[in-house]
C-alpha cells in the first residue's frame, strides 16, 4: 500500500515547486509587447513607453456603448477593488475607443472617471487604431445608422494585460471568474 | 321605448350582464397586475452618455404578451437591444419586440437584452427613481419606476 504514496507525494511536491499557471489565459508566447500611438482623454499625444512601470489592462469599447463596455470596465474596477491599495495602485486600465468620431477627448475623460481613478481614455485616428488592433489580432466594425444616426460599434470583448515592462500576459475573458482575474492581476501587479 | 341599458333582458339576467360588463372595463387594469417587473434599474454613466436599463419581467397572466419597447420623459429615445458576444467580438443587435408566454419571464441583464436610453431631457443622478413605461401590443403599457445606479454596478 505504501507504494503508491511516496510517487504521489513526490508529484504533489513537485507541482507545488514549479511555476504557478495563470487561471486566465496565458498569451506571454503568442502576443507582442505593448506599442501604440494614440492620442489621451486629455487631447495629448501619448505612446506606450509612457505607460510602462505599471502593468496595464487594455480594452477595446466606445462610450456609445451602454451594456458590454460599462460592465466589463465595472468588472475591472470590482476585481481592483479587491486588492489592498498598493497592489492597485500598481495596475493601469486602457480603454481604447474604436469610435474617434463621437468619443473626443472630453466624453473620454468623463467617462472613464465614472469608473476611477485609474481607467484613462485613449483614441486616435483610423490609422493608429488599426496599426493596434491589428498587432492584437482584434476587430471592430461600424453598423448602420438608425433614423436618429446612432450606429453600433463591433469591438473585442476581452481584456489584455501587460506586465510593468508592456510584456503581453494575459487575455482575460468575460467567462472568467472573478476570483481566477483577481489573483492572475495581484500575481501580475506583485511580480512587477 | 325605455332607454334603460339592458333594459329589453330578462330582469333575472341583468345583474350578470352588469357584472360582465364590469369585468371588461376593469380588464386594463387587471393585465397591469398580471406583469411583475422587478429590479428595475438604471446604470447611469455621466453627461449624457448612453444609460442601460435593466429589470425582470415575468407574464404572470394566461396570456401571451409582446414587450414592443420603451419611453421615459427623462430621456429623448430609448430602444431594446440585446448584446451578443461572437467569437470575442461584441455587438448590439436592435430588438424590435420580445414575445413573452404565459407563464415566462425575461431578464434584461448586463451582455444581454437591456434598454439603451440616450439623449437625457433633464440632469439625473445616482439614486433617483426614473419613470419609464413599457409598452407592449395591443397598446397595453405599464409604468415602472427604475433606480438610478452607479456605472461600476456589477
Amino acid at each position: 500500500m505504501t507504494r503508491w504514496i511516496i510517487p504521489v507525494f513526490v508529484s504533489l511536491w513537485l507541482a507545488g515547486c514549479g511555476e504557478q499557471a495563470w487561471q486566465t489565459k496565458d498569451i506571454s508566447e503568442l502576443m507582442p509587447p505593448l506599442a501604440f500611438e494614440l492620442v489621451d482623454e486629455n487631447g495629448n499625444d501619448v505612446n506606450a513607453d509612457q505607460f510602462l512601470g505599471k502593468s496595464t489592462l487594455l480594452f477595446f469599447g466606445f462610450t456609445h456603448c451602454p451594456d458590454v463596455c460599462p460592465t466589463t470596465l465595472a468588472r475591472l474596477n470590482a476585481a481592483t477593488q479587491r486588492m489592498d491599495e498598493a497592489t492597485r495602485d500598481d495596475i493601469q486600465v486602457l480603454l481604447v475607443s474604436v469610435d474617434p468620431r463621437r468619443d473626443d477627448a472630453e466624453t473620454l475623460r468623463t467617462y472613464t472617471a465614472a469608473f476611477g481613478p485609474q481607467f484613462i481614455g485613449l483614441t486616435g485616428d483610423k490609422e493608429a487604431i488599426d496599426e493596434l488592433t491589428h498587432r492584437y489580432r482584434v476587430t471592430y466594425g461600424y453598423g448602420e445608422k438608425d433614423n436618429n444616426g446612432n450606429y453600433d460599434v463591433s469591438h473585442s470583448s476581452a481584456v489584455f494585460a501587460f506586465n510593468d515592462q508592456g510584456e503581453a500576459r494575459l487575455l482575460i475573458r468575460d467567462s472568467d471568474p472573478m476570483d481566477a482575474v483577481v489573483a492572475d492581476l495581484e500575481r501580475l501587479a506583485d511580480d512587477a | 321605448m325605455s332607454l334603460t341599458p339592458l333594459a329589453s333582458l330578462p330582469r333575472l339576467l341583468r345583474p350578470w350582464c352588469w357584472i360582465f360588463l364590469l369585468l371588461i372595463g376593469t380588464s386594463s387594469a387587471l393585465s397591469a397586475a398580471e406583469l411583475k417587473v422587478n429590479e428595475a434599474r438604471i446604470r447611469l454613466l455621466p453627461g449624457d452618455i448612453p444609460a442601460a436599463g435593466y429589470f425582470t419581467l415575468a407574464n404572470t397572466s394566461e396570456a401571451n404578451i409582446t414587450l414592443i419597447g420603451a419611453n421615459s420623459t427623462a430621456f429623448g429615445d430609448v430602444t431594446m437591444h440585446r448584446s451578443v458576444n461572437q467569437d470575442g467580438v461584441a455587438s448590439m443587435q436592435p430588438v424590435a419586440q420580445l414575445e413573452l408566454a404565459a407563464g415566462e419571464q425575461i431578464e434584461f441583464a448586463p451582455r444581454g437584452y437591456h434598454l439603451m436610453l440616450m439623449k437625457r431631457t433633464r440632469a439625473l443622478a445616482i439614486g433617483d427613481d426614473i419613470e419609464v413605461t413599457l409598452l407592449f401590443a395591443n397598446e397595453r403599457q405599464q409604468s415602472v419606476m427604475f433606480r438610478a445606479v452607479s456605472p461600476t454596478t456589477q
